[in-house]
C-alpha cells in the first residue's frame, strides 16, 4: 500500500477555491430565491458591473497623467519625515517593542493570539483571498503588458506578459519565453523557477520578468514567505535568474509603474511559542504564560525580515515604522518600494497596524484599514506570515495616503470615513480627489455612499457625498469613469446607479438604469457602446448596449450561450479582452468542466459569434486563460499547454 | 445563511479540499475533473449544509455528495468521451510528480487508476474513503450506505487483493 500512499500524496491539489465557491454558492442561493420571487417579470433586472477602457479620444487626463517619477536610486533610507500627524513614527526600538507588547497583552488568549474565521483578510493577488460579493470592478484598461488593471499607468502582476513582441508566461514552476514577430509564436526560451511557488504571477519592465508568489513548503523553502525572483530575457533564449529575495510576509499588493516595484506587505503576528489549555493547565494558567510570552518577545519576533542571498536581514528600521494613534488592528505592514533591476535593495517603511486594502494610483498609495465584518470576509490560515490579526474596530474606515516618489513612500495625509470599503475597487483616484464607494456596516439599513475626499494639508477631507444608493441593499459594485461613477446594488431588483463626478464637490446622481439579463461585466467600447457579459436564461450571455444617452439605456443586440454555461468574467475581469482593433470582443466561458474561447464581431447594432472553441479543461486550466490584442491586430491565446495566434 | 454557519461551512471546505480532490481522483477521475467534482460537491453541499450538523456527519455527507457528483458525471457524454492516456509507470509517475505540472499529475492519477482497476467498484470505495481519506468506520458506512460490517469486511477483502497484486510493498499492520 505504500505505493499507493506515496500516489495519494504526489497528488497535490491547487488551493481550496475557498473565495469562488462562496461567491456561487450565494449567488446559486440568490438566483433560486429570486426567480420564485420574480417568477412572473420577463427578465431579470441586471446585476451590473461596468468596467472598461474608453476609447482614447474620451479619456480625459485621469490619474494616470503626468506621472512624474523619478527613478531615485534611494540613498541610506527613507527621511525622518516619511510619517505625518496621526501615524508618528517610533523614536527607538524600545518604544516600538513596548507599543507591540502593549497591544499584543491586549489581544492575546489562552490558546494564542485569537484566531476566528470572521477577521479581515487581505484582498489581493497572491495574498489571503477576500470572499466578498462583489464581482471585481474597475476602470479597465489594458496595460501595456496586455493585462486588464485597474489604473492606467499602474501595472498589475498576471500570469501572462507580453509587450508585443515577446511574451513571458509563468506556468507552474516554468517561466517561458515566447517570439511574437514571426507568423506564428515560437517558443525560444524557458527557465524553472528555483523556488517552489503558489499563485505565481509576473510583472515585465523592458528585460526584466519579476516573478512574485508565496512559497510552498519543500525543500528549504518555508511556506507562507513571499518571493521576488527576477529574471533577465535580455536573451530571450536563454533567461538568466538576475535575483531572488524572499520576504517573510505575505503579499497584499504589488504593482509597478515604469520601472519600480511597489509591495504592500504584511508581516502577521509572530508566533511567540505559546501554550493552550490542557488537563494540566487551565485556561487561567495558560493565558498568564502566554502573556509572559509576549512580554518576553523582542523587537525582532514582531518586525519583518527578508533575505536576498546574503543571509536575513530586518527588512524595517525602527525609525521607519509608524505607530499608529488609531485603533486599528495589530500587524506589521510594510510599504517597500525597489527597481525592477535591483531588488535587493529595497527601500521599505512600515506601519504597526493591520490594513487590509490596497489601492495605487500613479502618484499615491492610499491603505485603508476597515472595521472588521463577519459576514463577508473569510481568511485562511496561511503559513507563519497569515494576517490574522485584526481585532474589531469599531465603525470607521481609516484610511493613509503615501505619496509615491520613485522607490520611496512617504505618508502625507490621514482620514477616516464611516462605514466599510468592500475591497480596492471601492477606491479610484482622479485629478487629486480620492473616490471611495463606502457601504454601511449594518447588514440592513442605511445606504451606500459616494463621497469625494480632497487633502487639506495632513487629512483627508471629505468635500462631497452623494447618499442613498441602494437603500438595505448589498453593494455589489462599482465602476469609476473620469468623470462618472456608476454604482450597483442588489437586494431582489439590481437597480444601477450612474452618479455624475464632473463637479469634484458636488456628486449628482444621473439616473437609475435597469439592464436587462443579468450582466456581472460591463465593458464600455466608447462613449456610445457598452458590451455586458453575465448570465441570461439558463447559460450565459453577452449583450451589446446603446450608452449614449445614460438615462435611456438600450439594449441592441444579445446573444445566449449554451445551457448551463457561465462567463469566466464573473470572478476575473482578465477572462475579458477588447483587443486594439476595437472589433472584436474576446472572452472566456465556462461550461461543465470545459473552457470556450467567444470571439464576437461588434459591427453596427449587432454582435456575431466568430468562434467558440474549446481551449481548456478543468477549473484551473480554465482561470488562466489569457488572451493578448497586440498592437499590430493580431491576438495571442495563451491556454494550457499552447501558446498561439487566433485568427478573428 | 448566516455567518456562523458560513464560517464553519468556508472553514470546513477549506481543510476537506485536498482530501476530496485526491479521492475524486482515487475513485477514477482524472486530476482537472477531479478539481471540478469537488468545487461541485462544496457547491452542493452548501445548501443542505444547514440540516446536517456535528462535524462526525458533516464529513459522511460531503462524500456521499462527491460520491453521487461522480456517478452523474460518468453518466453524461463528455465523460464516455475522453481520450485515454499513455500509461507509464509508477516511479516516472512518482518522480515528476511534486509541481504544477498538468501532464504529471495526469501520470499519477493513471498509476493509481491501474493499481486499483482490479477492485471491484464497492470495494474500491470503501478502500479510498477508509483507508485514503481516513474516514471512521460509521462515517464510511453513512456515506456509502451499508453497513458498519459491510465496510469491514470490504476493507480486508480489498487490502488483501491489493498486497497480492505487488501494490503492497510492505503492509504492516495497520489497525483499520
Amino acid at each position: 500500500m505504500t505505493d499507493l500512499e506515496r500516489l495519494w500524496e504526489a497528488l497535490s491539489p491547487s488551493d481550496p477555491p475557498t473565495e469562488e465557491l462562496l461567491r456561487r454558492a450565494r449567488r446559486q442561493r440568490a438566483v433560486r430565491r429570486r426567480r420564485r420571487l420574480l417568477a412572473p417579470l420577463a427578465a431579470a433586472t441586471g446585476l451590473a458591473v461596468v468596467a472598461g477602457a474608453f476609447v482614447a479620444g474620451t479619456v480625459t487626463g485621469g490619474s494616470g497623467s503626468g506621472s512624474t517619477h523619478t527613478d531615485s536610486t534611494g540613498g541610506t533610507g527613507p527621511s525622518l519625515a516619511a510619517f505625518q500627524a496621526d501615524l508618528p513614527a517610533a523614536t527607538s526600538c524600545g518604544q516600538l517593542r513596548t507599543a507591540y507588547v502593549d497591544r499584543g497583552l491586549a489581544q492575546v488568549t489562552a490558546w494564542g493570539w485569537q484566531r476566528w474565521f470572521g477577521v479581515r483578510a487581505a484582498t489581493e493577488g497572491t495574498a489571503v483571498p477576500l470572499a466578498s460579493d462583489s464581482p471585481s470592478t474597475s476602470r479597465q484598461v489594458a496595460s501595456d503588458t496586455g493585462t486588464n488593471v485597474q489604473e492606467r499607468g499602474v501595472d498589475e502582476p498576471d500570469t501572462v506578459k507580453s509587450d508585443g513582441s515577446t511574451l513571458v508566461r509563468l506556468r507552474g514552476q516554468v517561466l517561458q519565453v515566447f517570439d511574437l514577430t514571426g507568423t506564428s509564436v515560437r517558443r525560444v526560451g524557458s527557465m524553472r523557477i528555483g523556488q517552489p511557488l503558489h499563485d505565481g504571477e509576473l510583472l515585465l519592465h523592458d528585460d526584466t520578468v519579476t516573478v512574485l508568489g508565496t512559497g510552498r513548503a519543500g525543500g528549504d523553502a518555508i511556506a507562507g514567505r513571499t518571493w521576488v525572483i527576477t529574471v533577465s530575457i535580455a536573451d530571450p533564449s536563454t533567461p538568466t535568474l538576475t535575483g531572488q529575495v524572499g520576504y517573510d510576509s505575505t503579499l497584499l499588493s504589488a504593482r509597478q509603474h515604469g520601472g519600480t516595484v511597489r509591495l504592500v506587505l504584511s508581516a502577521g503576528l509572530p508566533d511567540l511559542a505559546f501554550v493552550h489549555p490542557t488537563r494540566h493547565r487551565t485556561q487561567r494558567q495558560a493565558l498568564r504564560e502566554n502573556r509572559r510570552a509576549v512580554r518576553r518577545s523582542t523587537i525582532g519576533d514582531w518586525l519583518p525580515t527578508y533575505d536576498a542571498g546574503s543571509g536575513t536581514s530586518t527588512l524595517l528600521d525602527c525609525r521607519n515604522v509608524a505607530i499608529p494613534t488609531r485603533r486599528i488592528g495589530l500587524d506589521t505592514v510594510s510599504v517597500v518600494g525597489f527597481d525592477a533591476g535591483q531588488p535587493s535593495s529595497p527601500q521599505a517603511i512600515g506601519i504597526a497596524g493591520s490594513v487590509d486594502i490596497a489601492y495605487e494610483s500613479a502618484t499615491d498609495l492610499y491603505l485603508a484599514a476597515t472595521p472588521t465584518t463577519w459576514w463577508a470576509d473569510v481568511a485562511y490560515p496561511g503559513g507563519p506570515g497569515d494576517p490574522v490579526g485584526a481585532m474589531p474596530t469599531g465603525s470607521r474606515t481609516y484610511l493613509f495616503d503615501f505619496a509615491l516618489d520613485g522607490v520611496t513612500a512617504r505618508h502625507v495625509a490621514s482620514g477616516s470615513v464611516p462605514g466599510r470599503l468592500a475591497d480596492r475597487w471601492s477606491m479610484d483616484s482622479a485629478e487629486g480627489t480620492l473616490r471611495l464607494a463606502v457601504e454601511p456596516l449594518g447588514a440592513l439599513g442605511g445606504s451606500t455612499s459616494i463621497l469625494l475626499l480632497h487633502r487639506h494639508g495632513t487629512r483627508l477631507e471629505v468635500t462631497g457625498r452623494l447618499n442613498g444608493l441602494g437603500r438595505s441593499q448589498e453593494l455589489t459594485a462599482v465602476r469609476w469613469f473620469d468623470e462618472l461613477a456608476i454604482v450597483v446594488t442588489f437586494r431582489q431588483v439590481d437597480p444601477l446607479y450612474a452618479v455624475d463626478l464632473s463637479d469634484p464637490d458636488r456628486p449628482r446622481l444621473l439616473g437609475k438604469l435597469k439592464i436587462p439579463g443579468f450582466s456581472s461585466y460591463l465593458h464600455p467600447l466608447g462613449p456610445d457602446r457598452m458590451i455586458g457579459v453575465g448570465q441570461g436564461g439558463s447559460g450565459a450571455q453577452i449583450a451589446l448596449f446603446d450608452v449614449s444617452d445614460l438615462d435611456h439605456v438600450r439594449q441592441l443586440d444579445v446573444h445566449h450561450y449554451p445551457r448551463g454555461s457561465s462567463a469566466v468574467t464573473d470572478t476575473d475581469p482578465r477572462a475579458f479582452t477588447w483587443p486594439p482593433d476595437g472589433r472584436h470582443v474576446l472572452t472566456v466561458i465556462r461550461r461543465h468542466h470545459v473552457g470556450y474561447l467567444s470571439v464576437m464581431w461588434v459591427h453596427g447594432h449587432r454582435l456575431h459569434l466568430r468562434r467558440l472553441q474549446p481551449v481548456a479543461h478543468g477549473h484551473r486550466a480554465i482561470a488562466q486563460v489569457r488572451t493578448i490584442g497586440l498592437p499590430d491586430g493580431r491576438v495571442v491565446l495563451v491556454a494550457g499547454a499552447r501558446v498561439r495566434f487566433v485568427d478573428v | 445563511m448566516d455567518t456562523s454557519a458560513e464560517s464553519a461551512y468556508a472553514e470546513f471546505v477549506t481543510t476537506r479540499w485536498a482530501s476530496l480532490v485526491r479521492a475524486a481522483v482515487f475513485l477514477g477521475a482524472q486530476p482537472h475533473e477531479a478539481e471540478d467534482l469537488a468545487q461541485t460537491a462544496c457547491l452542493r453541499c452548501y445548501t443542505g449544509w444547514e440540516k446536517v450538523s456535528g462535524a462526525a456527519d458533516r464529513d459522511a455527507y460531503i462524500y456521499r455528495i462527491l460520491l453521487n457528483c461522480l456517478r452523474d458525471a460518468r453518466r453524461t457524454r463528455w465523460w464516455r468521451g475522453r481520450v485515454d492516456r499513455d500509461v507509464t509507470s509508477v516511479s516516472d509517475a512518482l518522480a515528476g510528480a511534486i509541481g504544477d505540472d498538468t501532464e504529471d499529475s495526469i501520470a499519477v492519477a493513471d498509476a493509481v487508476h491501474r493499481a486499483l482497476a482490479a477492485l471491484t467498484k464497492p470495494n474500491r470505495e470503501v478502500v479510498v474513503l477508509r483507508y485514503f481519506v481516513q474516514l471512521t468506520e460509521a462515517q464510511t458506512a453513512e456515506a456509502l450506505g451499508i453497513a458498519p460490517g459491510t465496510v469491514k469486511s470490504r476493507l480486508s477483502r480489498s487490502l488483501a487483493m491489493l498486497a497480492a497484486d505487488h501494490h503492497l510493498h510492505d503492509l504492516t499492520g495497520r489497525s483499520s
